[in-house]
């Protein structure tokens, strides 16, 4: 099929969703009319353990406005992945309570002020149990249990490349360093919830899911309330960010979707920013135990590492995110360098906290924390520069199989670096750094060179292999097309309108593209891991390509022309070479709708198909470098972002302005990852940073402005686009702590733990200051 | 997150107001920044709610030329303190600090009666009051009564003030000889602080007041030249770790430093 | 004003609330406790704003009082009464507000767009004020408004736009969005 020029693809069209927003027209999930309707509030458990002796809802009961108060036995549901984990959280605490958070009871009442009221009056007797918190101490101790006689290592792996001991044994130099990254969570502005109406006439539910996965969430649906899937619709409203976290389904999406069948009324539960806290998935509770082998030179022979991951009381549903950390982050450890030999030990445990699941990167920013913090070790440790050390083993064959057995698609590993550092001026900054550090002032460049494997045809939000588009030329020749992806704020309503524009010769606006609805889009995966461009856009191509067949079929018989030779271009259907014989598209679906006697008896009326699309390799790599300079008051601890440059090959961009949206605002939550975020737990389980002013987001005075350049290296999957929702935040907490680190080298201090504190550092530099020289 | 019920009262006159502080658990509404947060926590549920944003003249900043003073109304906002000419030319440190309250609409609706009743220990006007020895006018149905900042404030959100005073007024004498320095160390813009100070500097003697650093703030008097080294030792019984005390001193350093010579 | 079914078993008394919101005085029947949030979403139907914590930390619910960026979250609407009360549905006619959306669309200011209203009324407050087009006072003033999902750079870069165009006494009024 002969295509005109891309007009859409890769150009800066700005975003069709943004009419809408911009006028605070968009609806999201708690704007929704649902007249009627049923607020629940949450009894949670205020303890990390404990025994549940007894729950009395009768002075609740009789409260203003309260229709139902709801226990276990009422919603006996389990969210169990069977055959993957051995527990599955039950939807209310069932006799016993093993996080701070985990709902107990369910009220609901009239409106949340009164459910809020209920919830308070609601007496739950608790006999206190000891609470395991501590990572490394329940990995020391295997006789803790959550879940007795369960095995509180829940996963357990091991993997070592052939003659890893004798390389690792042969290496001149080795060192040993502890990486830990605290807890962090995803905080979507827009916190989670769900609402459910029961349809009588159709006999169906209708679900309203602040969620990822549309397909996925109707299954689990079906699966958990017993209904067949057809009687499930599933509705995703806006979506005020998911960042992975809105991937999962949740205990509370089941009690909303049942007791909106069970009391016979619409029924809705938005999250408050303490349950948000409290109970959305939680992320990165992981500590990593590495030995790294290298030579005098800084190349690096092998590493081993024990990775542990502390996933919480439950394993989240339906996947894990200890288990998505700790998997994947060993698979990808020696990131862009050719280090020919790893030893990994995976460990995942239970704990008496929130459930782990996924937030943006989900391994992958653990995994370049680690991979650049060896670098960096090394580099130190042989008294060469970061980048130097670097250089000498960046990969630059293709395909690369990396040694956890990970074939690298190609990349732009060693132009990246390069031209990001000359996109910072290193060599000034060095320069500068030692100018500084005789006046007293410590600046810092930390390097990032960053893997992101993406596009995995299973990943957290879909776990099949493919997505599906149903596009409809209309009878006026416009568009619909029907996805079954689950946008968070990624703009697909504008880069599938491009690919599909440009595939069908016509513009943006005649294109609608829809999606978060079971009922008109074909069964998708979803939005995560950053699969949509890559998968998704590739089954919108494959549609449109089909789709742009029929309409040139059709077009081919009108103009007697041979079908080879019609084009569609600018709206019309034309011959190849004989611009004047041509109809528009309007004409042609017009016929093809209604005025089929034209059709002649071989053609089928209509023009709508549906296409389906698996890319070629099970996974597409994105790569790029991330350089940031700092400055470090070490008297205060504050650290001021100074410069940050990012080069990044996502292959093909359908959008550059919109890939250049996605790396900023992974900057910025790789400076909060970095520097501010933490979800801080006391010795006994409890969560201490249930507000935005201790759970600490960056505000727009501590993200720099960011400098980006592109480099395309197309991948093999159509369209060329690599997946790369995730690599700005995978690479910009490394990028970070590399520049202090960098920034602190005269003092000796080396920060392996994020979030990096003013506290740590004051007293790392303190320390250093008051050691006998 | 939604506050417990409460009966909303708004009273037109301060008379009227300081009568209804007498109803059993009390709170007066000032800005509301630090009480309705607390209420939507259930942390804090009172039965009645006096709404003072109504009372006539409490929103007053007044020069007095004679006097040299400088009186500020419990209803001025944060933004107001920040921005005023007045309080610009004859007190801009307080000027400075007020700008590092909260975030713009914090500052919008936040008030200085407020924030001196609720006696945060890392906010920034307590310690600029004990720092500017101001006077506070206490109101009752029994009259009024005039408080120094040193002694209004007794601890960890804890203040003088009795369950049915209300604070309406702040006087501030004005020193034209002395130099102020302001410094706050914060995570964030808006945060409280990890530590802050507020330094004068009156000829030979150095006067150092600290908010975040302990229940309440606190002043201590130095001579110029042996500052660093008495300032270690002031710090060690008033901070209870290293970091904190490092940021104590830190702040009244740079404090300092901004005094000027 | 739509009242639901689910009003019935109220035993809090409600009060009587009268909320001059967009220039136009709407009295509502509210329990006292009710925040301003709350009352504008869920009894008036004006959801451009949006709740993102009620803690006053977020800035999703921010709306102008008497023309100041102030945390809806943070009021209780029985106190609101007698305040001038914007939201954004009340400003989309004004031509600032006009040049704002079409900065934050040209710029890419916006990905999930949750934050965007309160983003726009603070930015709006900034434009009325004059506030110097320096990115370093833009972050500044935006510190208060929380973004997840931009990194803020677009969003200043806008602002930036907008303020600088009011510097040089443009009309603040080019065409709004396609």
């Amino acid at each position: 099929m002969e295509h005109s020029r891309p007009q859409w693809t890769g150009a800066r069209v700005a975003r069709v969703e943004d009419a809408r927003l911009l006028s605070g027209r968009a609806r999201y999930l708690d704007d929704l009319p649902l007249p009627g309707c049923l607020e629940v509030a949450f009894v949670r458990s205020p303890h990390a353990h404990a025994r549940i002796r007894r729950i009395d809802p009768r002075l609740a009961l009789a409260m203003p406005g309260v229709v139902a108060i709801w226990t276990f036995s009422d919603c006996p549901v389990r969210l169990l992945q069977s055959g993957v984990y051995p527990v599955g959280q039950p939807a209310l605490a069932d006799g016993e309570v093993r996080y701070v958070g985990e709902p107990v009871v369910a009220v609901f009442a009239a409106d949340r002020y009164l459910a809020e009221d209920a919830a308070e009056a609601v007496e739950v007797d608790y006999e206190p149990l000891p609470a395991y918190v501590d990572l490394a101490a329940i990995v020391e101790h295997p006789d803790w249990a959550v879940h007795p006689p369960v095995d509180n290592r829940y996963v357990h792996r091991e993997y070592a490349t052939e003659g890893f001991d004798q390389a690792f044994a042969q290496a001149p130099h080795h060192l040993r360093v502890r990486f830990r990254t605290r807890r962090q969570t995803a905080v979507t502005l827009e916190p989670r919830g769900a609402a459910a109406v029961f349809d009588p006439a159709s006999e169906r539910l209708t679900f309203y899911a602040s969620t990822q996965s549309p397909h996925r969430m109707r299954g689990d649906l079906a699966k958990f309330l017993g209904l067949p899937d057809h009687r499930v619709r599933v509705v995703v409203p806006e979506v005020g960010g998911g960042f992975g976290m809105k991937a999962n389904t949740y205990p509370e999406d089941i009690l909303v979707a049942w007791a909106a069948l069970k009391l016979g009324r619409p029924v809705r539960w938005v999250s408050d920013r303490m349950e948000s806290l409290l109970a959305d998935a939680h992320a990165r509770d992981d500590i990593h135990d590495v030995e790294v082998a290298f030579d005098g030179e800084g190349r690096i022979w092998a590493v081993a590492d024990h990775l542990m991951a502390d996933g919480g009381a439950y394993p989240g549903y339906p996947f894990s995110g200890a288990v998505g950390e700790t998997g994947l982050a060993a698979q990808v450890l020696t990131g862009p360098y050719q280090i020919p030999h790893l030893k990994t030990t995976i460990d995942c445990v239970f704990s008496h906290k929130t459930p782990l699941g996924a937030y943006r990167g989900v391994w992958g920013p653990i995994a370049s924390f680690v991979q650049e913090g060896i670098v960096d070790r090394v580099a130190r440790a042989v008294g060469k520069d970061p980048a130097e050390v670097r250089r000498l083993q960046l990969i630059d064959q293709f395909p690369y199989r990396n040694p956890a057995g990970l074939v690298y698609d190609p990349g732009s590993y060693r132009d990246s670096m390069e031209l990001a550092l000359k996109a910072i001026d290193y060599d000034r900054w060095r320069d500068e750094q030692r100018r500084g550090w005789r006046e007293g002032r410590y600046l810092g460049i930390g390097i990032s060179v960053f893997v992101e494997p993406s596009a995995m045809a299973a990943s957290e939000s879909g776990s099949i292999p493919y997505e599906a588009a149903t596009l409809r030329m209309e009878p006026s020749g416009k568009v619909t097309a029907s996805l079954g992806l689950g946008p968070t704020g990624q703009g697909h309503e504008t880069t599938m309108a491009q690919l599909i524009a440009d595939a069908l010769g016509i513009a943006v606006e005649d294109v609608v593209v829809l999606h978060g609805d079971t009922d008109s889009a074909p069964l998708g995966g979803g939005t995560g891991g950053s699969r949509s461009a890559t998968i998704g856009g590739g089954a919108a191509l494959t549609a449109a390509e089909r789709l742009g067949e029929k309409v040139r079929r059709v077009a081919a018989h009108l103009l007697e022309a041979d079908f080879e030779d019609v084009v569609l271009a600018q709206g019309q259907a034309y011959v190849r070479g004989v611009p004047s014989r041509a109809l528009p598209l309007a004409e042609v679906a017009r016929i093809a709708y209604t005025d089929v006697a034209r059709l002649g008896p071989e053609l089928e009326p209509g023009l709508e198909v549906t296409a389906r699309y698996r890319p070629p390799l099970p996974m597409t790599f994105s790569n790029g470098t991330h350089v940031a300079v700092v400055e470090v008051d070490i008297e205060t601890g504050l650290v001021k972002v100074l410069r940050y440059a990012v080069v990044n090959d996502c292959g093909t961009l359908i959008n550059p302005q919109i890939v250049e949206g996605q790396i900023v605002g992974g900057v910025a939550q790789g400076v909060g990852s970095a520097f501010l975020e933490e979800l801080a737990y006391s010795e006994d389980g409890q969560l201490t940073t249930t507000t935005l002013l201790d759970y600490r987001l960056p505000e727009a005075t501590d993200v720099p402005p960011v400098e980006i350049q592109h480099l395309t290296t197309p991948s093999a999957s159509l369209g060329g686009m690599k997946g790369m929702g995730e690599g700005s935040l995978i690479a910009a907490p490394a990028a970070l702590v590399g520049a202090v680190n960098d920034a602190l080298a005269p003092l000796e201090v080396w920060f392996s733990e994020i979030p990096i504190t003013p506290e740590a550092i004051v007293r790392a530099v303190r320390r250093r200051a008051e050691a006998p020289r | 997150m939604k506050p417990a019920p409460f009966v909303y009262h708004r009273p037109r006159t301060v008379e009227e107001a300081v009568a209804l502080l007498g109803l059993p658990a009390c709170k007066v509404l000032a800005g509301g920044q630090s009480l309705v947060p607390l209420m939507n926590f259930r942390l804090s549920r009172p039965r009645h709610l006096v709404d003072i944003n109504w009372l006539p003249g409490l929103d007053g900043v007044e020069w007095d030329p004679d006097q040299g003073r400088l009186r500020l109304g419990a209803l001025v906002r944060h933004q107001v303190l920040a921005t005023h000419p007045l309080v610009r030319r004859h007190l801009p440190v307080l000027a400075e600090a007020a700008g590092h309250i909260g975030h713009w609409a914090i500052r919008s609706r936040g008030t200085l009666g407020g924030s001196l009743a609720h006696a945060d220990p890392a906010a920034e006007l307590p310690a600029a009051m004990v720092a500017l020895g101001a006077r506070f006018c206490l109101r009752s149905q029994s009259g009024e009564r005039w408080v120094d900042a040193g002694e209004f404030f007794q601890g960890l959100f804890t203040t003088v003030l009795a369950e049915d005073e209300l604070l309406t007024a702040v006087e501030v004498s004005v020193d034209q000889s002395a130099r102020w320095g302001f410094y706050e160390i914060a995570r964030r813009v808006g945060d409280f602080a990890l530590a802050g100070a507020y330094a004068r500097r009156r000829g030979g003697v150095i006067d150092l007041t600290w908010f975040g650093v302990g229940p309440k703030p606190f002043t201590v008097e130095l001579q110029a030249g042996e500052a660093e080294a008495a300032l270690e030792q002031v710090l060690q019984t008033a901070a209870e770790d290293v970091a904190a005390r490092q940021w104590a001193k830190v702040a009244a350093m740079r404090a300092l430093q901004r005094a000027g010579r | 004003m739509t009242e639901g079914a689910n009003q019935k078993t109220t035993a809090e008394e409600a009060v009587e609330v009268a909320l001059e919101v967009n220039g136009t005085v709407t009295k509502v029947l509210v329990p006292s406790r009710w925040l301003l949030s709350d009352v504008l979403r869920h009894r008036l139907g004006l959801t451009a704003t949006h709740v993102g914590c009620e803690q006053g930390v977020c800035g999703a619910c921010t709306v102008l009082i008497d023309g100041v960026p102030t945390r809806s979250c943070l009021l209780f609407a029985k106190a609101a009464e007698g305040l001038a009360i914007t939201t954004l549905e009340g400003v989309l006619d004004d031509p600032a507000l006009q040049a704002l959306q079409e900065a934050f669309h040209r710029h890419h200011a916006l990905q999930c767009g949750f934050c965007t209203p309160g983003m726009l009324l603070t930015a709006l407050a900034m434009v009325r004020q004059q506030v110097p087009a320096e990115p370093e006072t833009i972050r500044e003033y935006l510190s208060g408004n929380l973004c997840r999902c931009t990194g803020y750079q677009y969003i200043v870069e806008a602002v930036a736009e907008v303020l600088q165009a009011v510097d040089r006494g443009d009309p603040a009024g080019s065409p709004a969005l396609p």
